[in-house]
């Protein structure tokens, strides 16, 4: 630079304070009413349903499902008044009268058709399309070369108006249970979404308890309020503020300054939540997730069964669960969460309990280990306390190199599961979105279920046996095939099962109570006080 | 001049390319497919994640992707992010908060800096002197999230005086806590160069002068000395202001202040190339231009420097 500084800089300073004249700061006043609930949460990707992954309690107060849940998981009709079905593979579902969409629009098995078409159809590249894969004719719409020759599944079928039929790919007992909340794949679009996809992204008209009587703008706030013409329960507030952070950490002060009402505890907090909050204000939701480790069993050393289970037995679940999660969440002892309908408990048996001896004979059989064993988690998740636990646990009680290693991100996580280039240990998660066994199975253990690469292990008998058990007639009869199911593969130990999640939200001082099913708050219910 | 023009002109589409070039590279570098990372643990069909990946063209070559995009910009098209939203429209919004913020900061630096840089001058070689050294060296010693969260934890919710985060409640009160504390770092530096520079004019000639007419110490001070030594601490001041907008970066995510800070680091998470380089060019295109403006302005002041 060929000029004094000193002049420079202050010329650099008057064009700048020229432009702070140009631009005024946001904000403004709104006074929440006392009945808003404000919801801390993060931004949305979308708000059409078949296309949100990380707005799933934006789009549930919006939209009603067909089938409700209670807090133990046992379902009731909602916006259905049956879902019926002679052999689990062609169901008839029938709604409920009187149902409109925000606009006023009648909700008709049409709505349904559409928009499950709509969602499905693979040049629309909808995030939620996988939903729907398991419906007669999802392969029509999702070709795996080029076009596709039409545009609707040839399993559904409109009946009347408020009635259509699903014709499954196989018999499934447990179609119900993905009908409800959190699969927002199956939710309904009125007509008027179709005329401009873009706006209704924005403002989607549903069925739900609330309306959006304003539409949703890049890192804003804003709210929905209560639907005068909800056929379902009225909701016990008058609406609810959806209020954007970057950092969770610093909605978790904003709540704890009462600014805000509910959000997800962020784990960095979980040990000192209830400090922060008392126990009545901190919530531990039983929830559909679980954590594993998983392995690249396509990797020789990894082959090595008498390894894995050596690493599951060194493992001290209870200390890690204290330690990190603030005894939040649960030692894992079966595949799935205690949350999933019929969940075996126990059956992991001793493999996934802590025993340093039986680990160290295990890896003796094993032939031990030679080298460093790299356990990798995607960075920048808040994962890196637990890694480091889980590596210490089996560096001092199998006195193996172990070291945690994060990736830079997700993409690159996920990439070398792709590529079959993960290093060693992984970790693995699956949050199922609903309350059945089938969902974690099938999605962790089946080669089409969604999550393959999460741990690179299928085989036929699992795919026989899950089979069977989705076919059951009875859902006791189905918990004893998914039992049969988790038997076999553990029998194989292709993953470390180490916890159960549990959802957990704080409150402010203003909530009274948190309803929840299956892990999610059910905020159209939350009682607030005075 | 016209010379003077062209070469600050050249210089700036030279850096313009090689900047947005050089950005665009490293974002297509990082590892992994953001598309299928889109949804986290969850499967993407892979019908949707090859239909997505075409919609955004992230099978061509770098050089394809990076011409595309810049054709785009030509045309004052900032590209879409992979939730189809305009990217231009989002700098826009983004923009006015993160300059409201660093202006705020240097208000309180221009403010709080050459006061404490008065008094420690005035009072030199005292405890008060040294109490100012000290605390300003260790105000820069910790770390920024350190600061801004015990803040908040004071301010918000200990004493309930200012909000804990976002910009809900406008300027000023949503700006005092965070603009405070990226004030905070500069606040070492201003007040030394103030406090010498108070020093060195107490004993100049024209305050003896002053004081000799028979003008108060007070009238001395607060009139000629303070006008006259604050030309070296607004200086640094003035050159800071790019610092300012880079601290505002990082404190915007603390705040939760819908700016470009935080635009930035969540389009670099979610490995956005077209909003990370909308961004970064956006930010360079306003220092290029200030720049550029400043050293035309120059020339316009000062006949010495309109050589040919």
């Amino acid at each position: 630079m060929q000029f004094p500084r000193p002049a420079r800089a202050l010329a650099i300073a008057t064009v700048a304070l020229l432009g702070l004249t140009a631009c005024a700061a946001g904000g403004s006043d709104s006074d929440a009413s006392s009945d808003i609930l404000i919801f801390a949460g993060g931004e949305p990707d979308h708000l059409t349903p078949g296309r949100q992954t990380v707005a799933f309690d934006q789009v549930m107060s919006v939209f009603s499902p067909l089938v409700d849940l209670d807090a133990e998981g046992n379902t009731s009709m909602l916006a259905a008044e049956s879902v019926e079905s002679e052999d689990a593979t062609t169901w008839t579902i029938t709604l409920k009268d009187g149902w409109t969409f925000h606009n006023g629009e009648p909700v008709t098995a049409q709505s349904y058709v559409d928009a499950w078409n709509f969602t499905a159809y693979g040049p629309n590249a909808w995030e939620n399309s996988w939903e729907l894969a398991s419906i007669v004719g999802y392969t029509d719409l999702n070709p795996a070369e080029g076009e596709p020759t039409t545009d609707a599944m040839s399993g559904l079928t409109v009946v009347d108006d408020l009635t259509f039929t699903v014709e499954l790919v196989g018999p499934d007992s447990q179609f119900p249970l993905q009908l409800t909340g959190a699969q927002t794949g199956f939710y309904p679009m009125p007509e008027a979404a179709y005329d401009d996809l873009d706006a209704y992204d924005r403002q989607p008209i549903g069925n739900g308890p609330f309306e959006m009587t304003e539409a949703w703008e890049d890192t804003e706030e804003y709210t929905v309020t209560a639907y005068a013409d909800y056929a379902g329960p009225a909701p016990t507030i008058a609406g609810i503020t959806f209020r954007p952070y970057t950092d969770n950490l610093t909605a978790y002060t904003d709540v704890l300054a009462g600014n805000a009402d509910v959000l997800y505890l962020p784990t960095a907090k979980m040990t000192s939540a209830i400090a922060d909050f008392g126990d009545d204000h901190v919530y531990s939701l039983q929830a559909p997730g679980v954590d594993y480790i998983g392995f690249p069993l396509w990797d020789e050393k990894w082959q090595n069964q008498d390894l894995r289970e050596a690493i599951s037995m060194a493992i001290d679940r209870e200390a890690i669960n204290e330690a990190i999660y603030g005894g939040l969440y649960a030692p894992a002892n079966s595949l799935t969460s205690p949350n999933m309908n019929g969940d075996p408990a126990g059956i992991c048996g001793e493999l996934c309990e802590f025993d340093v001896d039986a680990a160290q004979a295990k890896l003796e059989e094993a032939g031990g280990f030679e080298g460093t064993m790299t356990i990798v988690y995607p960075g920048g998740s808040g994962l890196d306390e637990l890694f480091e636990a889980y590596a210490n646990q089996i560096r001092q009680n199998l006195g193996i190199d172990a070291v945690a290693s994060p990736t830079t991100d997700w993409a690159e996580y996920w990439q070398s599961l792709v590529d079959h280039t993960v290093a060693g240990p992984h970790f693995g998660h699956w949050g199922a979105l609903y309350p059945s066994q089938q969902s974690t199975l099938r999605a962790l253990f089946t080669e089409g279920g969604g999550c393959y690469l999460c741990t690179g292990y299928s085989s036929d008998t699992v795919d026989e046996l899950l089979l069977a058990a989705d076919a059951s007639q009875t859902l006791d009869d189905s918990y004893e095939g998914y039992a049969a199911v988790q038997e076999f593969v553990l029998s194989e130990f292709p993953t470390v099962p180490t916890f159960s999640n549990t959802y957990n939200y704080v409150t402010s001082e203003r909530v009274l109570e948190l309803p929840a099913v299956s892990g999610s708050p059910v905020l159209s219910k939350i009682v607030l006080a005075d | 001049m016209a010379k003077v023009i062209g070469g600050r002109v050249l210089e700036l589409v030279i850096v313009f390319f090689g900047v947005t070039f050089v950005i665009y590279a490293m974002v297509f570098a990082l590892p992994g497919d953001p598309i299928r990372a889109l949804a986290g643990e969850r499967p993407i069909a892979e019908s949707t994640i090859a239909t997505l990946r075409a919609a955004y063209h992230l099978d061509d070559p770098l050089l394809v992707q990076y011409f595309r995009y810049l054709g785009g910009l030509f045309t004052g098209d900032f590209g879409t992010d992979f939730s189809g939203r305009p990217v231009g429209a989002q700098i826009l919004r983004a923009w006015p908060v993160t300059l409201v913020l660093a202006l705020s900061a240097w208000a309180i630096e221009i403010v709080v800096g050459l006061g404490l840089g008065l008094v420690a001058a005035l009072k030199r070689n005292t405890w008060i002197d040294r109490t100012i050294l000290v605390t300003t060296i260790l105000a820069t010693a910790i770390p920024v999230f350190v600061v801004g969260v015990s803040a908040q934890l004071l301010f918000g919710v200990r004493w309930g005086i200012l909000p804990v985060a976002g910009d809900k409640a406008g300027w000023p009160v949503a700006f005092i806590l965070p603009a405070a504390v990226i004030a905070l770092y500069g606040l070492a530096v201003v007040s030394r160069l103030m406090r010498s520079s108070v020093i060195d004019n107490l004993g100049m000639d024209y305050v003896r002068t002053a004081r000799a007419k028979g003008l108060s110490r007070r009238r001395v001070v607060g009139v000629h000395v303070l006008r006259n030594s604050a030309i070296p601490a607004v200086t640094f001041l003035a050159t800071d202001l790019g610092y300012l907008l880079g601290g505002a970066v990082v404190v915007e995510g603390i705040f939760n202040l819908p700016g470009i800070g935080n635009l930035l680091f969540g389009a670099i998470r979610s490995h956005e190339g077209p909003t990370v380089v909308g961004i970064s060019t956006a930010l360079i295109l306003v220092f290029l231009v200030t720049s550029v403006l400043v050293d035309l302005l120059h020339a316009a002041l000062d006949p010495r420097i309109r050589h040919d």
